[in-house]
């Protein structure tokens, strides 16, 4: 593997002989680095809940930030090259303001993702008078998740731009055993709070320190109330309940 | 960052389109500027003109008729021009207004026929599709402000039916059995309305030859910037046929009792 | 006709980039369905251009926009409307509702704010709840969503005779009883029938012919339109809203 991938995975605009950029696959590796993160969807609303690696008690882990809002009816929660993320966020947001702003209505869940993975693959070379907008392709993967009049819906994206809908899915360092426990345990009648409930069941397997409401994050997208975090004490009685 | 993806990969320009929102029709211009561009002076009124043009859908196809008269404000300049102007071989755009922007019109309309010859892929224009370009050129141009000053008459057979289209400088558009620009309009459309409304599918083309030569006849003893010298255009199942420029009897002995004209003593 | 100027003073000359073209176009809503219409005459000055120039255009299932003013603007915006309809199906997988369109009909008016469309545009169809509505708009983008809308030539003319007969402006209701808010489909068509008619009475613009279209909302029944003259079925999809086109002559003088 070593020996086919020494000459081309260097320039990001130049395919493999076997069909393949290497710098995009890469850049999928850099996600298994990050912090497991994982978004489950229920008739009822879509949860997300990122695991907050604190690696010092001096790290005030109210600041990490790794689940956003996108608009009231759409949130975001990413692992990986997370400063990336804000980027592609930034996208986000301004393209479902101008949405609304020129329909008047909320934009759709998967027309925002698709709007996010068409930053993907703007890196590379730029051609004769044209500004390059980025060198290298993203390192970082996203969940998003929003309720519109389809109902509520999970998307994922990665760095080749690629969006998938999930009913559950886990990404980051813990995501191959977080995503079978997922497997095992979603079902489609399943309501929003033992969506919460099983979030923080399989981010507990999967995490090294012990679970509790300052290295996690929870948040939810309802009918009722759009995108919302959870606060420590709604985080709390969830973690208390499993 | 620049959020809207039609922007993506050109240089941002905040002066250009202030108020557009996604997706931006236009882009920024990233070409080569022209350093004279405030000393150009647009058309402001029309220098060498011709008058009216005539046409009627008739059971054949389309006749067409104008006069071989370009005129300098009220100096008969240019008397053996043609104002029907062949485009492939089912259309005739007849033209009014500035002649030096019709000219300018035909040479567009023989390149764009050139580049749908060369493609070769078994398309070919017709009279509606020349009318559709013509009034996105001339609607272009009024809205840079800086018009093709011309009325045309766009008229055509293909395919079996019938095409008889009007654009002007401003991009104005309509179809209608009978048109007539110009003075035209004022003089001849309700002859020919009178005549050819509700006959469309029963003139012969004698009778359509007939009608025009006799709506020219009245123009040329009303309109003082007209021409007894015409040429007529049928558009036909056969294709396209232009006359012979071509003229009428006229009788003018009557002008000696008209006071003001003659020789009369009070 | 060219004007006859006197010589001496200077003169400016400026070209005009806008005409008026005629006419007159109106919508009005019903409970569940909407009627949109407009003369066919095309003028300028005291010129018929033609006595068939549509200014009523489908946009939708269940949209449909009446474009009134200059007519080469009105083309051009109606054909940019439509393009950017066919390019939100494109990235949204759905047709664009109805007060979506408003929105951007607004949007695409206003950013022309320096350089003006010359257009009165009025919008009807159903909404997305099935409530008939009509949007109406000035050249600029200024937009509300009304019961009854006429604009054009004979505005003047048509307005305060729907203000009376629709909103029942001084109309005392008999004593024990109230206006209703919504009139049936029938008594509507009598209405923009009337309307027009009168209008080709009294306005030289408006006349030659008038063009309906009605769109019922999903479920309801015709209404009794099929008892009119010339209706024509346009629905594309079965299950849907359904629309119709009624053409019918006016005075030609």
């Amino acid at each position: 593997m070593f020996l086919t991938r020494s000459e081309y995975d260097r320039g990001v605009n130049t395919f493999s002989p076997e069909g393949r950029l290497f710098q995009v696959e890469y850049a999928i590796e850099a996600i298994k680095l990050g912090s497991t993160t994982l978004g489950i969807r229920t008739d009822q609303g879509v949860v997300l809940a990122v695991e907050k690696r604190v690696q010092s008690p001096l790290i005030e882990s109210s600041s990490i930030e790794k689940i956003m809002e996108i608009d009231r009816h759409l949130g975001c929660a990413m692992s990986g090259l997370t400063a990336d993320a804000r980027t592609m966020i930034d996208h986000a947001r301004v393209t479902a303001q101008n949405h609304s702003f020129t329909y008047d209505e909320k934009i759709k869940v998967e027309s925002v993702t698709q709007a996010v993975c068409d930053l993907a693959l703007r890196f590379g070379e730029s051609v004769h008078d044209e500004d390059a907008m980025m060198s290298r392709p993203f390192g970082v993967a996203l969940l998003i998740a929003g309720i519109d009049e389809v109902g509520p819906q999970l998307y994922h994206t990665d760095p080749s731009g690629t969006f998938v809908r999930y009913q559950a899915k886990a990404i980051g360092s813990g995501s191959e055993a977080a995503q079978a426990e997922l497997q095992e345990k979603w079902y489609s009648q399943m309501t929003l709070q033992e969506a919460n409930i099983l979030a923080m069941r399989v981010l507990k397997q999967v995490m090294e320190e012990k679970l509790d409401q300052h290295n996690v994050q929870l948040a939810q997208v309802t009918p009722q109330k759009g995108f919302e975090i959870l606060d420590e004490t709604s985080l709390k009685a969830v973690i208390d309940q499993m | 960052m620049d959020h809207f993806p039609t922007n993506w990969g050109r240089p941002r320009n905040d002066a250009f389109d202030a108020y557009g929102t996604y997706p931006i029709a236009q882009r920024p211009y990233n070409g080569l500027k022209d350093a004279f561009a405030e000393g150009v002076q647009h058309t402001q009124q029309p220098i060498v003109t011709g008058t009216s043009v005539l046409a009627i859908k008739y059971k054949d196809g389309v006749m067409m008729a104008a006069d071989n008269l370009a005129s300098y404000g009220s100096l008969a300049r240019f008397k053996d021009v043609q104002r029907l102007h062949p485009v492939g071989t089912n259309t005739v755009v007849g033209a009014g207004g500035d002649m030096s922007d019709f000219q300018y019109i035909q040479s567009l309309l023989d390149g764009l026929m050139i580049e749908e010859f060369t493609e070769q892929d078994g398309h070919s224009l017709g009279p509606a599709e020349i009318h559709e370009y013509l009034s996105q050129v001339m609607y272009g141009r009024r809205s840079q402000i800086n018009p093709l000053w011309n009325a045309l008459l766009v008229g055509g057979f293909k395919e079996g039916k019938r095409f008889l289209a009007y654009v002007d400088l401003l991009g104005t558009t309509y179809s209608a059995s009978t048109l007539a620009t110009g003075y035209g309009a004022y003089i001849a459309q309700p002859l020919l309305r009178k005549a050819v409304e509700g006959n469309e599918d029963k003139l012969t083309e004698e009778e359509a030859m007939q009608i025009l030569e006799a709506n020219l006849k009245v123009l040329y003893y009303r309109d003082a910037r007209s021409l007894n010298k015409f040429q007529i255009a049928k558009i036909t199942a056969a294709g396209v046929s232009i006359t012979e420029s071509k003229s009428m009897d006229t009788t003018w002995s009557f002008a000696e009792g008209i006071r003001g004209y003659g020789s009369q003593t009070q | 006709m060219p004007d006859m100027v006197s010589i001496g003073q200077p003169q400016q000359r400026q070209f005009n980039p806008y005409s008026e073209n005629g006419g007159t176009i109106l919508a009005i809503a019903g409970a569940n369905f909407s009627v949109i219409a407009g003369d066919t005459r095309q003028s300028e000055g005291y010129n018929i251009q033609t006595r068939y120039a549509p200014k009523v255009f489908r946009l939708t299932d269940k949209a449909v926009l009446a474009v009134n003013g200059f007519a080469a603007d009105g083309s051009m915006f109606v054909k940019k409307v439509k393009q950017r309809l066919e390019w939100y199906r494109h990235a949204h997988a759905k047709d664009m509702p109805l007060r979506a369109i408003a929105r951007l009909i607004q949007t695409m008016l206003y950013s022309r704010r320096f350089f003006p469309y010359y257009v009165y545009n009025i919008l009807g169809g159903i909404e997305e709840d099935g409530s008939g509505a009509v949007y109406s708009f000035d050249p600029v983008g200024s937009y509300e969503r009304e019961s009854c809308r006429a604009a054009g030539a004979a505005q003047s003319l048509v307005q305060p005779f729907l203000d009376n007969q629709i909103y029942f402006k001084n109309q005392r209701p008999p004593p024990g009883t109230s206006n209703p808010t919504h009139l049936p489909l029938h008594e509507v068509l009598s209405l923009v029938i009337d309307s027009f008619t009168s209008a080709t009475e009294r306005h030289i613009e408006v006349g030659d012919g008038l063009e309906i279209f009605v769109v019922l909302a999903k479920g309801s029944t015709t209404q009794g339109l099929e008892n009119f003259a010339n209706v024509q079925e346009m629905t594309q999809t079965r299950e849907g809203e359904r629309m119709f086109n009624i053409r019918r002559n006016l005075k030609r003088d």
